[in-house]
This record gives structure tokens, sequence and C-alpha cells, in this order.
């Protein structure tokens, strides 16, 4: 019975790591949307929105359902308002991504502010010479040798979420968020022979 | 009844004002959600303390953006401005709700923290024990960012939380650390900080 109630409390977790990690990675997105005013990264944001929303109802039925004691009803509480809180962040990088989705040029002082702020996003083309080329994301490892987290794969007109069997090839561009320190490494691997102007 | 300053318009860069509003609100995500999961009262309420200065910021920049419109066409690129302004806010807010949790002895379930402290990677507490390398050490001379993809967002030293500490900032025997970065990294520096790894690597 014990072991039962703590694998239910785990998947209870487990989703709300989603949740949060989710919520985290829109907030990259809608501002990397901003800085290149890009229509495709702010609709992934909108696309993540609506899977937000079902994730959460799903969290938040688990927990409901979950046959807690008496005395443990304030530590769900705590819980179901850490989801809510998931949502609120949600929420707010959608009503970010919105703004490109509007058509409103991107005013320059948010790319100024979003370039120098602690953690960035940038995007590196991956050229001739590369390692990173015909490299699966699990192998090319860009986040242990930059420190850069890649957010999306933009291949001509498509912009692909990034999963570890994804293949890096010639003309990808790569967009990532991270430490500004990370940026210069990350398009040193990309683009070892020149760099390429985006834009 | 919480104390309200008058905010009085002072000359301050829109994009200045943003940075701060962009790094703040993160910051203070990664800081909520620390106070969540150790059961961190005193760091929950600086959590809330610095949503007061989010609400600063928000209105100064609003009064900035209300200068700097002159015509209907400056309305129209800076309303963004102020929509990403206030979506950070609203960031923000959501970090105070989860400090809210733990100030006002709601509680997250003892078990999450058990369990998230093993699926959740960005986030580590470690203390400075006998031994550790970076005793004495300046944050900066660590260099971090660059070795491990590590950020030193907070240092609890006596009694007191450091919020964002500053680069010059030394590390003393005894202080707890709260980490964000890289899942190898983290876990390498809770190593260094506890003395058990006792080499940094380029």
């Amino acid at each position: 019975m014990v072991e039962h109630k703590h694998e239910v409390f785990e998947e209870i977790v487990t989703r709300f790591v989603e949740l949060k990690n989710t919520s985290e990675l829109m907030i990259d997105l809608a501002y990397s949307s901003l800085m290149l005013n890009s229509k495709e990264l702010a609709e992934e944001v909108q696309r993540l929105e609506e899977y937000m929303d079902k994730l959460h109802t799903d969290f938040e039925l688990l927990a409901l359902t979950s046959d807690f004691k008496k005395e443990e009803a304030s530590g769900f509480l705590g819980l179901i308002r850490l989801g809510v809180a998931t949502e609120k962040i949600a929420d707010a990088a959608a009503e970010m991504a919105e703004v490109v989705l509007r058509g409103i040029e991107p005013h320059p002082v948010l790319k100024l502010a979003i370039r120098e702020a602690e953690e960035t996003v940038t995007q590196a083309c991956v050229t001739e010479g590369s390692p990173l080329i015909n490299k699966t994301l699990k192998e090319a490892r860009v986040h242990e040798e930059t420190g850069m987290w890649i957010l999306a794969i933009k291949r001509g007109e498509k912009s692909l979420r990034p999963k570890p069997d994804t293949t890096i090839q010639l003309g990808d561009i790569l967009i990532a968020s991270g430490y500004a320190e990370g940026v210069d490494d990350l398009k040193k691997l990309a683009s070892p022979a020149h760099q390429c102007q985006i834009e | 009844m919480p104390q309200f300053e008058k905010i009085e318009y002072k000359p301050i860069p829109v994009s200045d004002l943003l940075v701060e509003m962009k790094n703040l609100s993160e910051l203070m995500i990664d800081l909520a959600y620390s106070a969540a999961l150790f059961n961190d009262k005193e760091l929950a309420e600086d959590v809330i303390e610095l949503e007061r200065r989010i609400d600063t910021l928000a209105y100064l920049l609003d009064m900035e953006i209300m200068i700097a419109a002159r015509d209907a066409k400056d309305a129209e690129t800076l309303i963004g401005v102020s929509t990403v302004a206030a979506a950070a806010d609203k960031i923000s807010d959501a970090a105070a709700d989860i400090a809210a949790i733990v100030t006002r002895n709601i509680g997250v379930h003892p078990i999450v923290g058990e369990i998230f402290e093993k699926v959740e990677e960005r986030l580590m507490k470690a203390t400075v024990k006998e031994g550790s390398v970076i005793i004495g050490q300046r944050i900066d001379d660590l260099d971090l960012a660059a070795r491990m993809g590590v950020d030193i967002i907070a240092i609890r030293r006596n009694k007191d939380w450091i919020l964002d500490p500053d680069e010059t900032e030394r590390i003393f025997l005894g202080d707890i650390l709260i980490t964000r970065g890289a899942p190898i990294g983290i876990k390498e520096f809770k190593d260094i900080a506890e003395g058990r790894l006792t080499k940094l690597e380029d």
C-alpha cells in the first residue's frame, strides 16, 4: 500500500516537472521569437501553451484523485498551487509571443535587452567543416561542449523541436539559450570556417 | 498591509530596465522553486521582496514608454515593449505565488522534495565543507559559467541569504550555496563544494 502510494506520488511529481520544464522552455522560446522576429517560434510557443493546458488538467486530476489523508491536504494544496504557477508562467510566455504573431515589429530595445541579459538566446548556422554535421543531438553533446541548450532547429521553412535522435544537417540554424559566455563557443562549433550572417 | 512607496520618475534607459526585469524574473523563478523544495522560509520572503522591486521597475518602465511615444507609429512599436515587460512582471508574480506557498505554511508534501531532487536537474543546494578548494575564492575566479555551465544564485551565510551574489563575493566555509545550470555541471560543483572533488578542471 505504501509502495503504491509512492508510485502515485512519483507520477504526480514527474508531471509537475514536465509542467515546470515546458513553462521554462516557453519563456526561452518566447524571448527567441522576439529577438529573431520569428513567427514560427512564436507559433511553437502557442502550441506549447495548448499542450500545457492539457498537461495541467491531467496533473490536477491526478493530484485530486490520489487518495491522500486529511493531514496531507495542505501539502497537496501546495503541489496544486505549484502547478497553477507554471500555468501562469506559460501564459506570460504566450503573451510575449503574441506580440510577434500580431505582426508588431519588435522594437530594437527588446533585441538589445535580450542580448544583454545574463541568459541569452542566440542562433548559429551549421556550415562546412562543422563537427556537428550528420551527428544526432545526443552524439553532438552541444550542451556539454558549450553550455548552451538547443531550443529549436530551423531547417529551411521548418522549425524542428530538438529530440535526442534528431540529426544535425549542413545549413541548419541552431537556436540556443544559455549564459552569454557560451555564445562564442557555440558559433565556433557550428561554423568553424567562417561566421555566417543570419537575417 | 504592505507599505507602498511613492514612485517618482527617474531617467533610466528602457533597455536597462528591461534587462533587469528579465534577469530578476528568471532568477526569482529559480529562487522560488528552491524555497519551495528546500522548504526555506527566509528565502521565500526574499523572493516576495524581489517581487516588489519588479513592480517598481515596471512602473518606471511604463513611465519611460509614455514619455517616448510621440505619435501613433511610436505607440505601435512601443506596445510590444510594454507587453513584454508586463509578461516579465507576471512571471515574477508567479514566482511570488510559489514563495507564498512556503511563507503561508501551506507547504509542499515532503515526498515531493525527495522525488523532485531525483528528477529536477537544474537546481542544487550544496554546503561548503572543510577541504573544499573553493573556500576563500572569488566567484569570478571560479569561472563557473564557462567551466561547467553553473551559476551561483544565492548564498546563505550567518542566517542571511545573499541573492544573486556579486562576482567579487568570496566563498566561506559553511556557506550554503544554491546553484543552477547544466545537470552534469551542478553535480560536479556540489562535489567540489563539499570537498569530494578537489580539482577544478578547465
